[in-house]
């Protein structure tokens, strides 16, 4: 039976369509058949992350409403091994699917895959009970920034309140110089303040940017954001892999190596 | 600057979430923290600079005589 892992973080713009982009498809490189299933009605997105904006015909609501059926709405990354996209509505908004049909849904599929992960709409409202009625776990994606970690911490008194008891973090967009010269929370900052375990950090990378204009993955790619996604994908498969530590001195030869990787 | 901006954010973000977590306005966590230190004071020697309370969503700590600093 497949986990069901929900990827959310109260407020908007933290990143969480990208880890959800990023940790599918770094799963199914490893092997797994993962689902992503995009639960923002109206603001449709997931599919433009993956770079599969132009392959969709039928999407979640049709599902739900049973206009298609299930096998007709997925959308096969042909990338990846075993990756599936099921899409959002980008006409429908929020209530147009109730928390107990999106349970309903996922337990209906969950023997066919590894991995389900949903995408998770900002906010605290129908769309976000949506997307965490049928789910197992949660990673709670935030930044170092003053809102978004109250925003999480709301979030994860939410997930508590509503029986889902694993809750992990994902710090996202670390500025490594900014923290070591104090205007940036650390990694230690925010765990102190958000007391749940932590999966991952991404460092603030601009091949995520990159990436994601042209529809594809950093994970597995290199660089310091493709390797953290990929770290977490391995502790997601309960690999023990320890937090990378950004904040130690570079060395000599890491210095000599990013000399000559400039250009 | 002289004052690293993260000790302002970690500040700021402290008194948000003991507003949140408690549901109750900054102005009220305060009264909370006074009340607190009132009652205690009644009970045993405290100075007011060692006398600080957390509040996490399960518990509140209140921490004096400077321990766990």
């Amino acid at each position: 039976m497949g986990e069901v892992i929900v990827i959310t973080s109260g407020k908007g713009g933290v990143g969480k369509t990208t880890t959800t982009a990023n940790i599918g498809i770094g799963l199914s490189r490893l092997g797994k058949k993962v689902m992503v299933i995009d639960t923002d009605l109206g603001l449709r997105n997931l599919d433009v992350v993956l770079g599969l904006e132009n392959r969709i015909v039928y999407n979640i609501v049709d599902v739900i409403e049973g206009s298609c059926r299930l096998k007709q709405a997925l959308i096969k990354d042909k990338r990846f091994p075993e990756l599936y996209l099921l899409p959002s509505a980008q006409t429908k908004d929020k209530t147009s699917i109730s928390p107990e049909q999106m349970k309903k849904l996922i337990e209906d599929i969950r023997d066919d895959f590894d991995f389900i992960l949903l995408d998770c709409p900002a906010g605290i409202e129908q769309g976000f009970q949506n997307a965490i009625a049928g789910a197992d776990r949660a990673i709670v994606v935030t930044t170092p920034e003053v809102s978004a970690i109250r925003d999480a911490d709301r979030i994860i008194g939410l997930l508590e309140a509503s029986g889902i008891r694993k809750n992990e973090l994902l710090i996202n967009r670390l500025r490594i110089d900014m923290v070591k010269r104090g205007d940036m929370m650390s990694v230690e900052d925010v765990t102190e303040i958000l007391a749940i375990d932590l999966l991952g950090v991404i460092p603030d990378d601009e091949q995520v940017v990159i990436a994601t204009n042209q529809g594809e993955p950093v994970v597995g790619e290199d660089g310091m954001a493709g390797s953290s996604y990929m770290n977490i994908c391995r502790r997601l498969l309960g690999e023990e892999i320890p937090i990378e530590d950004y904040m130690k001195p570079e060395g000599f030869l890491e210095k000599i190596s990013s000399f000559f990787h400039r250009s | 600057m002289s004052v690293h901006s993260v000790f302002v954010a970690k500040e700021r973000l402290k008194n948000l979430l003991i507003s949140d977590r408690i549901q109750c306005t900054p102005d009220a966590a305060d009264r909370l923290t006074k009340d607190l230190y009132l009652t205690v004071s009644k009970y045993m020697e405290i100075n007011p600079d060692h006398f600080d309370i957390e509040i996490t969503r399960n518990d509140i700590h209140i921490k004096y005589a400077g321990e766990n600093k």
